[in-house]
């Protein structure tokens, strides 16, 4: 009999009740037991209906213990609904709150209004975050509408304004982190609860999103035919997409508003539902937000279970993303995403570059801006100074961290040239694939492993870190033939998992989690002359090599079918290229931080400036690298002064717009 | 900007020179009180011209008479110390986490102030000038005899012995004064807490400052839990265990609205403390202060409480 039923499961198709109540099952019974410690079961039905206001216990049950449950399910049902809208207006699998820099953006709103217009929240929270939402969509859709709004260019867009909100923020606490304290707390989603306020509002915003939705499935169903198809139909395009996308981004703001950022929910839960069968609109709307529920149920009861340890608080938020990011991994070739055509154009050109006098600028451009970095100046008194004859003396204070920046950017700039060419995704770079993140990462593993870790073990796990990235996105890509989509989900996934377990540690209060808070924000504060002279060696080893391989990052971007009429060894060349890439990451990373966009932004300025064939190009992106980085952190130095600004945010922060203007124009 | 983020509390320095040092700024904890003198380097003067990248240890050469020439966050003095107010021209070094090494040198100051906080910069500063460090917050220390012994150091140091035996006679003879006037109010237990919004609060106990003050004056911490080694953590509201006899003191800053929120909270209303009426609220106190703040703490908290004691001249700041 068990044969039987065995045998025949294994033949049906996957059911989503299957999954769905593989992650409401074991939430409920860890809800039923974290219950059950809290009070004995007779008092439950009290406790829920009538609590006895002089019971601790049952006021803890009633005001603490079940609203925390309902928001964390009711947070996670809103988050995978969006995501789900998002996904089917969108016609893109990688759409999400997350991804689209909605929540990011509703964040970042909440903050500025916390700082400069407190007035506001007499509006009401949701309605900042759902203006902050609102604007970053708009701005992601004007920055990906010449391309036709396509799936890649949206979330390419999405990502690089969520970092770029990510840093603003980042930069507001660095000013003002007494008055953003709890926005801190608040920010990393922390689900905590103390009344049912919060979950009253958001059951009400919920529900009434949910009528919405379900009047819209036909229409929505309809959208997924071709437009003309469609409209031929009756149904108004913009109309229907306007008011979808319109509710996906309100749930959005309501939850951030609500809880805060909670990621990754609203992109695994609808390719889970996916995943497991839903597969025609109205089960996708249906599953979507019972895989998210039962997702933020079970990652909240978790976190509960095990951050109770601790005695402090585990923001949800940050943890999910500790779960999310690895399903995430694993779904990537399971996921259908619609394959782009390959690409035609070929990366070079035929016309011959002026490349010699624009190298020659670019240079000049370096010099003077090294010369303006070491001898320009703040007095103590406030006011600005040429340094002349006190310059032996500031020298030992400004030149390693000009330097180092320097030499960090003109490395990363390299590292994203490489990647791009190799990957042939123009937008693949240390940062978007999670290169960085890897390099860091490694880094934390020698710092909490190893007693004192000197700056060769740090170095070598950090490269350790960048190649293990490289080679898991190479592993996932050669899968499938290096789709954009897949290479760049899969480094969003791996960069979001090193995100969470940052936030976990900060959360967790351990002081070295804390520490990691100001070197991500890139600051060289901490670069003395030893480690200047490191980096500047490592990089003049590692762009010698490359220049060694500009033949190979000729062909590369050509296809396949080149290279081996040349009677190249591909794989070998690969593997070499990416060495080099996660050499450059690494020992960038080491000095700046993983959170630029230098190495993303460099290769495309060049490109810009009229270098296309790999030698100049390359040389080129890495002089743009570098005056980037040696500018940023000479104003990081300057703007605030006596503070200092990170290296690494500033050059996000000139970097961002540069970035996003690229792509609008693109 | 509080000396320490408070965001975190806990010391953000860079990662890489701080996180190795981190491990290491521990053991002067755990030296012997002459430890940290006999390694003091030579001054064949008193000092004059020093630099403080704590605000603990400003507030004890203010109190001292010989007021730093430069401090870090010089501009949040007013809001996180209050008492006693930085006498004007101090110069501001910028941020805590990462003072600024070209100002700082070219203020030549004579020594440099600094805490196992910084360890990770040490090395630099060596290179401006002289570095003394001098442990109050750290794994297993008491803050308060730690500061004490800050306080005697700097005396010598400034020459100002008999400054400091004054500002410690004075120390002693309020906190015995306080400890006799509260007297009767020792079984009333007090949770001592920063609230951080309307959800959270820092809560200070085993480590802190304000606990050594506490045993001092001879009363009671509510709370009783786990703390990082700067004496707090924070918990939801729902963690503070209610106590019957408890009450809860919070210190300014308060954020905006918080206040108005909790009374809306059914937890926070149904708290023992709240429901009697037995939240006092206090004036700012460095949290992760020195001697000053010590004293100054005492004498708040006193004036709050001693209506109660029926002292007459108290008044509560709630």
């Amino acid at each position: 009999m068990a044969d039987v039923a065995l045998a025949r499961r294994a033949a049906r198709p996957a059911r989503p009740w299957m999954l769905a109540a593989g992650l409401v099952l074991p939430a409920a019974a860890l809800s039923l037991l974290a219950l059950a410690q809290a009070l004995p079961p007779a008092l439950w039905l009290d406790a829920v209906l009538t609590p006895d206001a002089g019971d601790l216990r049952q006021l803890l049950v009633h005001y603490a213990l079940l609203p925390r449950m309902a928001a964390s399910i009711l947070c996670g049902a809103a988050l995978a609904l969006a995501g789900a809208i998002f996904q089917q207006v969108l016609r893109n699998p990688l759409a999400s709150p997350t991804t689209l820099g909605v929540s990011a953006g509703a964040k970042l709103a909440l903050a500025l209004a916390t700082l400069w217009a407190p007035g506001l929240f007499v509006l009401g929270r949701e309605w900042i975050a759902l203006g902050g939402g609102a604007l970053a969509i708009g701005a992601v859709f004007a920055l990906s509408w010449r391309k036709g709004l396509s799936p890649l260019a949206v979330v390419l867009a999405g990502l690089v304004l969520g970092l770029y909100c990510g840093a603003v923020s980042a930069a507001l606490i660095l000013f003002k982190e007494h008055y953003l304290t709890g926005l801190f707390i608040w920010g990393s989603g922390a689900l905590s609860q103390q009344g049912w306020e919060t979950v009253a509002t958001l059951a009400l915003q919920l529900a009434a999103a949910a009528a919405l939705v379900a009047l819209m499935i036909r229409p929505l169903t309809l959208l997924s035919l071709e437009d003309a198809g469609a409209q031929s139909l009756g149904v108004s395009l913009h109309g229907t997409r306007l008011a979808a996308l319109s509710l996906a981004v309100a749930l959005t703001a309501f939850v951030v508003s609500g809880v805060g950022v909670i990621g990754f929910i609203g992109l695994v839960a609808p390719a889970l539902a996916r995943l497991a069968g839903a597969r025609r609109l109205r089960d996708q709307l249906v599953w979507a937000p019972v895989m998210g529920a039962g997702l933020l149920w079970l990652t909240d009861q978790l976190v509960q279970r095990t951050g109770g340890l601790s005695g402090g608080i585990l923001p949800t938020g940050a943890v999910t993303a500790l779960f999310g990011s690895p399903l995430l991994l694993w779904l990537l070739p399971r996921l259908r995403v619609a394959a782009p055509p390959p690409r035609t154009e070929a990366a070079t050109a035929v016309r011959r570059d002026h490349a010699a006098p624009l190298l020659a600028g670019l240079g000049g451009l370096l010099l003077i801006g090294l010369a303006v970095s070491l001898a320009v100046g703040r007095t103590p008194e406030g006011g600005w100074a040429i340094a002349t004859s006190d310059l032996a003396g500031l020298l030992p204070w400004r030149a390693p961290r000009a330097f180092a920046a320097l030499c960090a950017g003109a490395m990363l700039a390299l590292a994203g040239g490489i990647l791009q060419r190799l990957t042939r995704n123009p937008m693949a770079s240390p940062e978007v694939l999670g290169v960085g993140a890897g390099a860091a990462f490694g880094l934390i593993v020698a710092l909490f492993t190893v007693t004192a870790a000197g700056r060769e073990i740090q170095l070598a796990s950090a490269c350790a870190g960048a190649f293990g990235v490289l080679f898991i996105i190479v592993i996932l890509g050669r899968r499938t033939g290096f789709t954009p989509e897949r290479v760049l989900l899969a480094g969003i996934a791996l960069g979001a998992l090193f995100d969470a377990l940052v936030g976990a540690l900060t959360a967790s209060g351990d002081p070295r989690g804390l520490l990691l808070l100001n070197w991500m924000t890139g600051s060289t504060y901490q670069v003395d002359g030893l480690q200047a002279a490191w980096s500047a060696a490592c990089a003049v080893v590692l762009i010698a090599l490359t220049a060694l391989c500009t033949r190979w990052l000729d062909l590369m971007p050509l296809g396949d079918a080149p290279g081996q009429a040349l009677g190249l060894d591909l794989g070998r060349v690969r593997f070499i290229l990416l060495g080099l890439a996660a050499g450059l990451t690494a020992t960038a990373t080491l000095v700046v931080g993983p959170l630029t966009f230098v190495g993303l932004m460099a290769p495309h300025l060049a490109t810009r400036l009229g270098l296309r064939r790999a030698l100049p190009q390359m040389a080129g992106a890495a002089l743009v690298g570098a005056l980037i980085m040696l500018v940023a952190d000479w104003l990081g130095r300057m703007i605030a002064f006596p503070w200092q600004m990170p290296a690494g945010l500033i050059a996000t922060l000139i970097g961002g717009p540069a970035l996003m203007w690229l792509l609008a124009r693109r | 900007m509080p000396d320490r983020p408070p965001i975190a509390g806990l010391s953000r320095r860079t990662l890489l020179g701080g996180l190795l040092a981190a491990p290491l700024a521990a053991p002067p904890a755990f030296a012997p009180a002459g430890f940290a003198v006999a390694a003091e380097p030579h001054f064949p003067a008193p000092l004059r011209r020093l630099a403080a990248l704590d605000y603990g240890l400003a507030e004890t050469l203010i109190a001292l008479g010989q007021p730093p020439v430069a401090l870090v966050g010089a501009q949040d003095w007013h809001r996180w110390v209050a008492e006693p107010p930085l006498p004007p021209g101090v110069v501001n070094l910028g941020s805590s986490r990462e003072p600024n090494l070209e100002l700082l040198q070219q203020l030549r100051p004579e020594a440099i102030l600094s805490t196992p906080y910084l360890a990770g910069i040490a090395h630099r500063l060596e290179q401006i000038a002289p570095v003394l460090t001098f442990p109050i917050y750290v794994p297993g220390g008491r803050p308060l005899a730690l500061a004490i012994e800050a306080l005697e150091r700097l005396a010598i140091l400034t020459g100002r012995e008999d400054a400091g035996a004054a500002v410690l006679k004075q120390a002693e003879a309020t906190f015995a004064a306080v400890r006799a006037r509260l007297r009767p109010q020792r079984d009333r237990p007090l949770y001592l807490v920063s609230i951080m919004d309307s959800r959270h609060v820092r809560v200070y106990g085993a480590g802190s400052l304000f606990q050594d003050v506490l045993e001092r004056i001879g009363l009671a911490n509510a709370y009783q839990g786990p703390t990082n080694f700067w004496g707090f953590t924070t918990l939801g509201i729902e963690a503070l265990a209610p106590d019957p006899r408890a009450r809860l003191v919070t210190f300014d800053p308060v954020p905006a609205g918080a206040m108005q929120a909790l009374a809306r909270n059914p937890l926070w209303t149904s708290q023992p403390f709240v429901k009697s009426g037995q939240v006092l609220g206090l004036p700012a106190v460095l949290m992760f202060g020195a001697v000053p703040s010590a004293l100054r703490f005492a004498r708040l908290l006193d004036a709050a409480l001693a209506p109660e004691s029926g002292a007459p001249e108290g008044s509560s700041h709630g």
